[in-house]
């Protein structure tokens, strides 16, 4: 008997425990924003309290990488947050589940000031907000001569000193991309060419990469000394190796837009158009420019040459970057992936 | 009374695992049942390609490495502790659980800097002179395994020294008075006396090592990518939850096998092991 | 049990202790210094990725949580779990075997499915508001350790002593935590760390069981570095091995001093 009143308190006191959390965590009308969740303070003080003042609501955050937040919203059916900011091949993803809903432009006024190319690059849904690029870096006291092409990488004296985003990583396919440039061919049609091209770039790599810390563990341990790269990574990187340098390359480098958008189950669909405006507008993009957070993709923002100096910043240099077709490459990854694996598992 | 209190007792914890695990577990593997191809179709897709199986032996040889490793470290070092005096036992058990509480990517950093091409090792050989040309100790098989022990080690010594500590110091007196060595002593009664521990142990380090997934990727790449990588690759960057659920129905019934071995063999050592 | 041990074997478990103790002093090393990335040796010294900690409010938050859900979740498994070892090893011969390999399904699982199935079904099928939903996650992920170490504990425990203590009347419950208990409380300690870290570390059941407003440390850990490469994330580990300490040594100065053991 002694034991069944043992359960009965262990039933008891996990009821006691639910019912105790479950009453805390019922909230009254709120706005939620899902995003990654880095710099959150600046953010804060930037965007959330001042819209908090327009909107007079509450706001609460879903934080996770772009898979996670995603993997998420689609088991809730597009529903349980009412923006959401992913980069912009899980964003494409995201449209081709059917997990957003379009936005309406003529409430974002704002979009008339950002650069052409952040407005409606995935089709009527929603804009970048902030713009970045892919592209070289290496350490120029050990790399001679300098880099200044995407087929450098092929070199010979780059043995055993490269390290490549991982597949599954932003950056990865455009590997794959400049692996078929490289071989003369298109590798969405001729995939198996690029793949012969990434084969033969194999014994330049060290170890490939799947996070910016990892990679920037890689540079300041001297384990690799080129690698392709997102920008927000290089200022870490030439802290700890001073001769880290972007490389100019001839055929340019790519863009990397961070989108955000407003999934189909959003419940206050008003608001995130407001939202989404007031991210976009002058001053907030200004702001988050200068605190070092989001590199502006309003064309007002105006900045000095240093702060600027770590952004992909002004007409000039945006209109330089190439693009990419995700819905094209989002086709394509499944396969990539395998062949990838194939490359570098053995 | 006793029939009531033996499946009571049971109660509370089987009737969660069933129904938050096990149910919704099924019901996400039987998602791959249901493909156009056939009922079997992402199975045989899977032991179809040598890429796949490849991973299965090695993610499966790495693991039982890690195991046996691990438990015969964590045993001895287990052993040792369990005779500490009060206090010097408490920091030593301290002590071991610190490495639990790394994260994964600066625990993989340390590594980097011991065994790296720059590291620790390699400086120390190459100024002994013992090696000219840093060594490539990083991205194998073998820094892989060593991370996991690093990780699975703790855990083995934690489950071992509480077990150890239940062994009546009298038994163990008793076979020393009746003239037995020490070292007969220690395979004769307190290995036996163990197996329970043992199994737990390995049970547990098994598990683990065969569904890490951090550890590998950081400290293995590519080259060295395990089930628990592939499987991430499916569920998180492609969203393939059917051929993710594949792998993971692969990797339960792997690792039920392996555990159902090592607890068969435990019970031909101690028939008392559960 | 103390016998002497074999000189052999003391330094077999030094060199493991200095195996396992190593990587730490890198870890400690890195998170003092004065550097935007992680490195060794420290080039200057600095606390300020401790202050970094405090000062992200996102961090403080997410602590707080991570710190309550590991003990609900660690104190939920183990009231399941004891008993559930118990049983097992009290009725060995008469339970299936089976069932002990049912509680170690959760760490067989690979975590992902795991989470992905348990917000499919608890938090989206059932409508379990997300805090609970995690709480229960948790409890089911440590729920192994709970159910196996302790269990291990039990088998060396000679139940002819409990039932000596029931037939001079001394009723069960009572009997169990005066007589079982105390013979046991190393697994019981052992399971408790091991849960409560695991659960503290844990990212992929939390990955889908976290939701809009609630966020576990290691996840906001996982975000800070998706953009800042500094030395944050090793003061965290060396911060987490210090409240480890006092709490270890409040334990201690309360308790007395051989609380880890019998």
């Amino acid at each position: 008997m002694k034991a069944h009143r043992l359960t009965k308190f262990a039933a008891l006191a996990i009821l006691a425990t639910f019912s105790g959390v479950a009453s805390a965590s019922a909230q009254t009308k709120t706005f939620t924003i899902s995003w990654w969740g880095y710099n959150g303070d600046k953010m804060k003080a930037n965007i959330i309290e001042p819209f908090k003042k327009i909107c007079g609501c509450d706001i609460v955050f879903e934080t996770g990488n772009n898979a996670d937040r995603l993997n998420k919203l689609k088991l809730r059916d597009g529903k349980g947050v009412d923006v959401i900011y992913l980069s912009d091949s899980f964003s494409q993803l995201g449209v081709a589940q059917g997990l957003f809903q379009e936005v309406d432009a003529s409430k974002i006024p704002n979009l008339s000031e950002i650069y052409e190319l952040g407005r409606n690059p995935q089709g009527k849904y929603g804009p970048a907000y902030t713009i970045g690029r892919v592209g070289l870096v290496y350490d120029s006291a050990k790399v001679d001569p300098a880099i200044t092409s995407w087929a450098d990488l092929w070199r010979a004296d780059m043995k055993s000193s490269l390290s490549l985003p991982g597949i599954t990583t932003t950056a990865g396919p455009m590997v794959v991309l400049q692996a078929g440039k490289h071989a003369g061919v298109d590798a969405y049609e001729d995939s198996e060419k690029a793949f012969e091209a990434i084969s033969e770039l194999k014994p330049n790599v060290v170890k490939n990469y799947n996070t910016g810390s990892e990679l920037v563990n890689l540079i300041s341990t001297g384990e690799v000394r080129v690698a392709l790269a997102q920008d927000f990574t290089l200022a870490s990187m030439q802290a700890a190796v001073k001769t880290m340098t972007w490389a100019t390359l001839k055929e340019g480098d790519i863009a990397t837009l961070n989108m955000v958008n407003i999934p189909k189950g959003s419940e206050n669909v008003e608001l995130a158009h407001q939202f989404i405006n007031f991210v976009l507008s002058k001053e907030v993009q200004q702001k988050e420019a200068e605190q070092g957070v989001d590199a502006p993709i309003n064309s007002k923002v105006e900045l000095s040459p240093e702060q600027a100096k770590m952004w992909t910043y002004g007409a000039d240099q945006v209109s330089k970057l190439g693009r990419i077709d995700y819905a094209k490459l989002n086709d394509a990854k499944t396969d990539w992936i395998d062949q990838w694996n194939e490359v570098f598992g053995k | 009374m006793k029939r009531f209190a033996k499946w009571g007792l049971t109660m509370p914890a089987t009737i969660a695992v069933v129904v938050a695990l096990v149910i919704p577990v099924l019901l996400t593997i039987a998602t791959t049942f249901g493909e156009p191809k056939g009922a079997f179709s992402t199975y045989t897709a899977f032991f179809n390609s040598g890429f796949r199986t490849n991973i299965l032996y090695r993610t499966l040889r790495i693991a039982l490495i890690t195991t046996a490793i691990s438990l015969v470290i964590g045993f001895l070092t287990a052993y040792v502790i369990a005779r500490m005096p009060g206090r010097l036992k408490s920091i030593a058990i301290i002590a071991a659980v610190f490495p639990l509480l790394t994260g994964v990517v600066v625990r993989s950093f340390a590594w980097l800097i011991i065994l790296g091409k720059n590291g620790i090792v390699n400086d120390t050989l190459m100024s002994l002179g013992i090696i000219s040309e840093p060594l490539s100790m990083l991205y194998t098989e073998g820094s892989v395994i060593v991370a996991m022990v690093y990780l699975f080690v703790p855990l083995m010594i934690l489950t071992l020294t509480g077990v150890l500590e239940g062994v009546p110091r009298e038994v163990v007196e008793a076979s020393t008075s009746l003239g037995a060595t020490p070292i007969a002593t220690f395979f004769q009664v307190i290995l036996p006396l163990a197996v329970p521990g043992l199994i737990v142990g390995a049970v547990l380090v098994f598990t683990g090592s065969f569904t890490s997934y951090a550890t590998p990727q950081l400290l293995g790449g590519e080259q060295m990518m395990m089930m628990g990588t592939l499987l991430y690759q499916r569920a998180m960057v492609t969203f393939d939850w059917v051929g993710a659920s594949t792998i993971a129905a692969i990797m339960v019934v792997i690792t039920i096998a392996v555990v159902t071995i090592m607890s068969r063999m435990a019970r031909r050592l101690n028939p008392m092991a559960v | 049990m103390t016998t002497r041990i074999h000189p052999v074997l003391g330094a077999f478990a030094a060199l493991v202790f200095l195996f396992l103790l190593a990587p730490l002093v890198i870890i400690v090393g890195a998170s003092l210094s004065d550097t935007s990335y992680l490195t060794f040796p420290p080039q200057g010294l600095t606390l300020r990725w401790f202050a970094n900690i405090f000062e992200i409010s996102a961090f403080r938050n997410t602590a707080i949580t991570s710190f309550q859900v590991a003990i609900l979740g660690t104190a939920l498994s183990l009231l399941m779990g004891i008993p559930a070892a118990y049983a097992l090893n009290r009725y060995r011969v008469e339970l299936p075997k089976w069932l002990s390999t049912l509680f170690v399904l959760p760490i067989l699982v690979p975590e992902i499915v795991f989470g992905f199935s348990l917000l499919k079904s608890i938090t989206i099928g059932f409508g379990l508001p997300v805090y609970p939903s995690l709480i229960l996650g948790h409890a089911l992920l440590v729920l192994p350790y709970s159910v196996r170490v302790v269990g291990a504990s039990l088998a060396a425990f000679d139940f002819s002593v409990e039932e000596a203590a029931i037939s001079l009347g001394c009723p069960p419950l009572k009997t169990f935590l005066t007589v079982v208990l105390p013979n046991i409380r190393a697994g019981v300690i052992a399971a408790f760390i091991l849960a409560f870290i695991t659960s503290i570390n844990d990212v992929s059941i939390s990955v889908f069981l976290t939701g809009p407003g609630i966020s576990t440390l290691p996840i906001q850990i996982l975000a800070h570095m998706e953009q800042f490469f500094d030395p944050t994330i090793a003061s965290v580990s060396v911060l987490l091995m210090l409240v480890t300490v006092g709490v270890m040594a409040i334990v201690e100065a309360t308790l007395g001093l051989t609380f880890l053991t019998k």
